[in-house]
C-alpha cells in the first residue's frame, strides 16, 4: 500500500478543502476528477507532503510524513508535478531535470543516464540544451513531468499533467502513464475525463472536499447510463455522479 | 544535442551531487550579467582614481574600497534577486516535495552567487595590484583591505540574498541595493568626518622642535576629535596620506574588527535564512534542529558583530600614522617599530636630494626641482647642502619642513609639499606641487626664529624672485592683481631682485641675509 490516508481533513481558515478523505492505493494509474475547488490540489499537496493535513492520518510508502527522515525518505521516491508548473528561465531542460535529480538525492552517478531517461520518455531530446525560455506552453509541460519522473518514484503525483499538450502528445503520454503505473502508484487529477479513461485503472471524484466516487473508469460510465449532460459516457457518468453528490 | 550528449558526470568534483548543484547555480547565476557594467565601473573609477595616485601600496590599496562600494551595493542587489528566485519563480512548491531541506537547497544558491562575486572582486583588486606592483619602487601589497573587502561583499550579499528569500518579489532586488547605497554612502561620509577629525587633526598648537646648528623643525600637535564607532566600521576609506606605510607599519587593528563585525552580520544573516527557511518546513522534530541550528547561528553572528562594534568604540588614533587607529585589547606593539628605511638618493655631485624607497619614484622629480634653488644659495649662511625627506609624522606631530644640522640639511616631508592635496584632491596643478619643493627650501632658508609665523613681504619677495630667477612659478607672481597696495610693493620688490644677475643676487643676500632673517630687511630696503 503506497497511499493510506484515513479521515484526513485539511482547512484553511473556516473554508475545508478536505473533508474526510479515505483513499487506500496501490501500484497502477489513479485518476482523481472533480470540478474547480472540490479539493483535488490540497488533497495532492498533501500527498505530496507540502501540506500537512488538519486532522486524520496520512502514511505514504508505508511511511509516516510527520517525521523529518520518514518525509525525507518518501521525498526520494516522491514525484510530483504541481497544476502551475514554476521554472527558471535561464536553465536549459537538461539542467532543469538534473537539478531536481540531485535535489532529490539521487546517486550521483545514476544522474545523467536518469536526466537523459526521463528527457528521451518526454520526446524532449531535440531541445535538450534549449533554455526554457524559448520553450512553448507544451514543451515546459513536457519538462515539468520529465522532472517528476527523473527519478523513477514509486509515487508519482500529476496536477493536471495535459494541460497543454497537442493531441499527440496527450497520446504519448497516456501510454507513459500506463508504463509508470506497472511498477508505481500514479495519481493524476485532471478535468479532461478521456485522459482518466484511457489510462486509468481506477477513479475517484471529488466534490466539496469528498470523494463521492471510487471505482473504475467502466464503473463511472455505467453510472452516466440514461443522463443527458456530457457528449461522452464517461463525462455522461461523471456529470451524474456530480449531480447526485449535489442534491 | 540529443540525449545521448547529456553530459555523463566529468571530474570527481562535478561528480560530487552538491557540487554538481553548484556548479548548475554557478552557471546560471545572474551575476555575470552585470559584470560589464562593473567592468566599466571598475576602469572609471577605482583604475583612473589609482593611476591619479603615486604607486605606493597603501595608498593603492585605499581603492580597494572603491571596488567595494560597486561590488557590495551590486553584489547585494544581485543576491536579493537570486535569493527571490523561488518566490518569483513560484518553484516554492515544488522545490518543497524534494527531500533537499529549504536552507541546505538556498545556500549552494547563495554560493552560487557569493562565489561569482568574489572571483570577480578578487580578480579586479588582482588587477589594481599587479598595475601597482609593476609601478611601485618598494613595498608589497597589503591584504587586510582585501579581507576586509570579502567581509563587505560577503555581508551585502548574504543581507541581500536573505532579504530576497524572506521577502520574494520583483521590487526587493532594487529596493535592496538603494538601501545598501545609502548605508554604504552614510557610513563613507562618516569616515570622512572621522579623517577629518583624525587623519586631517585640526591643529592646535605649532611650535618648533629644538634642532641644533640650525633653523628648529617647524610642527604641529593635533588635538584628537571625537569620531563615531559606525563610521570607523565602514569599509570605505578615502586615501589617508602619501607616506602612510612609508615610514610606519598601518596596524590592521581596524581592519580585523571590521572582518569581526561584517562576518558576524553575515553569520546571523545566514542564521535569519535558515530560520525563516525552516519554519516554512511542516512541523517536524527536524524543523526544530534546523531552527535551533539557525538560532545559534544568529547568536553567534550577534556575538561576533556585538564585539568588534565594542572593540571598535575603544580605537585610539595612532601616533605616527595620520588616519590611523589601534584597538587596544587587538594592538600589536610590533605594528608600533617603524619601518627601516634606507633612503634612495641622488648621485650627482654637489646637492643631494634623498627620499624614501618607496618613493623613490619621485626622486628625479624632487631634485630637478631642488637642484636649481640649492644651487642659487649655495655657500650662504646656513644654505643645505643636502634634502633628505622624512616621515610626516614624527613622536605623534606633523613635521613639516625645516633645515638643520650641520652640515645642515634641508629635511620634508610629503605632506610639508603638499603632495597629498596636490595628487589627491586635485587643489592644485603638478607644477603648483612641484613649486612646493623650492619654496619649501627657501621657506625653510629665509625662514626667521619663529617660523609658524610665515615670511615677511620682504623675505617672500626674495623667495618669488629666486623661485622666478630659476623658473619656478613664484607665489607672489601668481596673482593676476595684487589685492593692496603692500603686495603691489612686494611684487615690484621681487621683479626688481630678480632682475639682478644671479652674482648680485648673491653677493646681497651674503651681506643681508642675517638682517633678512631677522625681519629687519623692508621692502623698499630691497635692491
Amino acid at each position: 500500500m503506497n497511499v493510506d490516508m484515513r479521515d484526513t481533513h485539511r482547512s484553511f481558515g473556516k473554508n475545508r478543502a478536505v473533508a474526510g478523505v479515505d483513499l487506500q492505493l496501490g501500484t497502477g494509474v489513479f485518476g482523481l476528477l472533480g470540478p474547480n475547488g472540490a479539493g483535488k490540489t490540497s488533497l495532492l499537496r498533501m500527498l505530496a507532503t507540502v501540506l500537512p493535513p488538519t486532522s486524520g492520518e496520512i502514511r505514504l510508502l508505508g511511511r509516516d510524513p510527520r517525521g523529518a527522515t520518514a518525509r525525507r525518505e518518501i521525498r526520494r521516491r516522491l514525484g510530483y508535478l504541481p497544476q502551475s508548473l514554476g521554472y527558471y528561465p535561464s536553465f536549459t531542460v537538461v539542467e532543469f531535470i538534473e537539478y531536481f535529480a540531485l535535489l532529490k538525492e539521487m546517486p550521483s552517478p545514476a544522474v545523467p543516464g536518469a536526466v537523459a531517461a526521463a528527457v528521451e520518455r518526454v520526446d524532449l531530446g531535440a531541445k535538450a540544451r534549449a533554455k526554457l525560455r524559448t520553450l512553448s506552453g507544451g514543451m515546459l509541460r513536457r519538462v515539468g513531468i520529465a522532472q517528476a519522473i527523473v527519478n523513477n518514484p514509486d509515487l508519482l503525483l500529476l496536477d493536471e499533467p495535459t494541460a497543454g499538450l497537442d493531441p499527440e502528445q496527450r497520446v504519448q503520454f497516456r501510454g507513459l502513464l500506463r508504463s509508470l503505473g506497472e511498477n508505481a502508484t500514479v495519481i493524476v487529477s485532471t478535468h479532461l475525463v478521456e485522459d482518466v479513461g484511457t489510462a486509468c485503472s481506477e477513479v475517484a471524484l471529488m466534490s466539496s472536499g469528498k470523494i463521492v466516487f471510487r471505482g473504475t473508469p467502466d464503473e463511472l460510465t455505467a453510472r452516466g447510463a440514461g443522463h443527458g449532460v456530457g457528449d461522452a459516457p464517461l463525462e455522461r457518468g461523471y456529470s451524474a455522479v456530480l449531480a447526485e453528490a449535489r442534491s | 544535442m540529443t540525449v545521448l550528449s547529456v553530459p555523463t558526470g566529468g571530474s570527481w568534483l562535478l561528480r560530487s551531487r552538491l557540487l554538481r548543484a553548484l556548479w548548475l547555480e554557478f552557471k546560471r547565476s545572474p551575476v555575470p550579467y552585470v559584470l560589464p557594467p562593473l567592468a566599466l565601473f571598475f576602469y572609471y573609477d577605482a583604475i583612473r582614481t589609482a593611476n591619479g595616485y603615486p604607486p605606493v601600496w597603501t595608498l593603492r590599496a585605499t581603492v580597494v574600497s572603491h571596488l567595494v562600494f560597486s561590488f557590495s551595493v551590486a553584489g547585494g542587489g544581485l543576491a536579493a534577486w537570486a535569493g527571490a528566485r523561488e518566490g518569483r519563480r513560484k518553484t516554492v512548491d515544488l522545490l518543497a516535495t524534494t527531500p533537499r531541506a529549504a536552507w541546505s537547497r538556498l545556500s549552494v544558491a547563495l554560493a552560487g552567487t557569493l562565489g561569482w562575486l568574489l572571483l570577480a572582486f578578487l580578480a579586479f583588486t588582482a588587477v589594481l595590484y599587479v598595475q601597482t606592483a609593476v609601478q611601485a619602487t618598494s613595498g608589497g601589497p597589503p591584504l587586510w583591505p582585501v579581507f576586509v573587502g570579502v567581509a563587505s561583499v560577503t555581508m551585502a550579499t548574504v543581507l541581500g540574498f536573505t532579504c530576497g528569500a524572506v521577502f520574494p518579489g520583483r521590487f526587493t532586488a532594487p529596493l535592496v541595493t538603494l538601501g545598501l547605497a545609502v548605508l554604504f554612502e552614510i557610513g563613507f561620509r562618516e569616515s570622512e568626518l572621522v579623517r577629518a577629525s583624525s587623519a586631517g587633526r585640526r591643529p592646535s598648537v605649532n611650535h618648533a622642535l629644538p634642532a641644533p646648528g640650525g633653523a628648529p623643525l617647524q610642527v604641529t600637535v593635533f588635538h584628537d576629535l571625537s569620531y563615531g564607532t559606525y563610521a570607523l566600521l565602514s569599509p570605505l576609506r578615502d586615501p589617508m596620506g602619501v607616506d602612510v606605510g612609508v615610514y610606519h607599519r598601518v596596524a590592521p587593528d581596524l581592519s580585523i574588527v571590521q572582518v569581526i563585525f561584517m562576518g558576524g552580520v553575515a553569520v546571523a544573516l545566514f542564521g535569519v535564512l535558515g530560520l525563516a527557511a525552516g519554519l516554512r518546513e511542516p512541523g517536524s522534530a527536524g524543523r526544530w534542529l534546523a531552527c535551533l541550528v539557525a538560532v545559534v547561528l544568529v547568536a553567534c553572528g550577534v556575538a561576533a558583530s556585538g564585539t568588534g562594534f565594542a572593540l571598535t568604540g575603544t580605537a585610539q588614533p595612532v601616533r605616527d600614522v595620520a588616519g590611523g587607529w589601534e584597538i587596544p585589547a587587538l594592538h600589536s606593539a610590533a605594528s608600533d617599530q617603524p619601518v627601516a628605511v634606507t633612503p634612495d638618493c641622488t648621485s650627482t655631485p654637489g646637492f643631494q636630494v634623498c627620499v624614501a624607497p618607496a618613493l623613490s619614484f619621485d626622486l628625479r622629480t624632487v631634485a630637478a626641482e631642488l637642484d636649481p634653488v640649492a644651487a642659487e644659495i649655495a655657500g650662504l649662511p646656513g644654505a643645505p647642502v643636502r634634502a633628505e625627506e622624512v616621515a610626516t609624522l614624527l613622536r605623534g606631530k606633523t613635521v613639516m619642513a625645516g633645515i638643520s644640522g650641520s652640515p645642515p640639511v634641508f629635511k620634508f616631508s610629503t605632506d610639508h609639499v603638499h603632495t597629498v592635496d596636490t595628487l589627491l584632491d586635485g587643489a592644485t596643478s603638478l607644477a603648483g606641487w612641484r613649486t612646493g619643493f623650492p619654496q619649501g627650501l627657501l621657506d625653510a632658508f629665509l625662514a626667521g626664529p619663529s617660523p609658524a609665523a610665515g615670511l615677511n613681504p620682504a623675505q617672500q619677495a626674495v623667495e618669488d624672485a629666486l623661485l622666478a630667477a630659476v623658473g619656478a612659478q613664484p607665489v607672489a607672481l601668481l596673482r593676476p592683481v595684487p589685492a593692496s597696495a603692500q603686495e603691489v610693493a612686494a611684487s615690484a620688490a621681487a621683479q626688481r631682485f630678480e632682475a639682478l644677475p644671479a652674482g648680485a643676487r648673491h653677493a646681497w643676500l651674503t651681506t643681508h641675509l642675517a638682517a633678512l632673517r631677522a625681519g629687519k630687511i623692508t621692502v623698499a630696503q630691497l635692491p
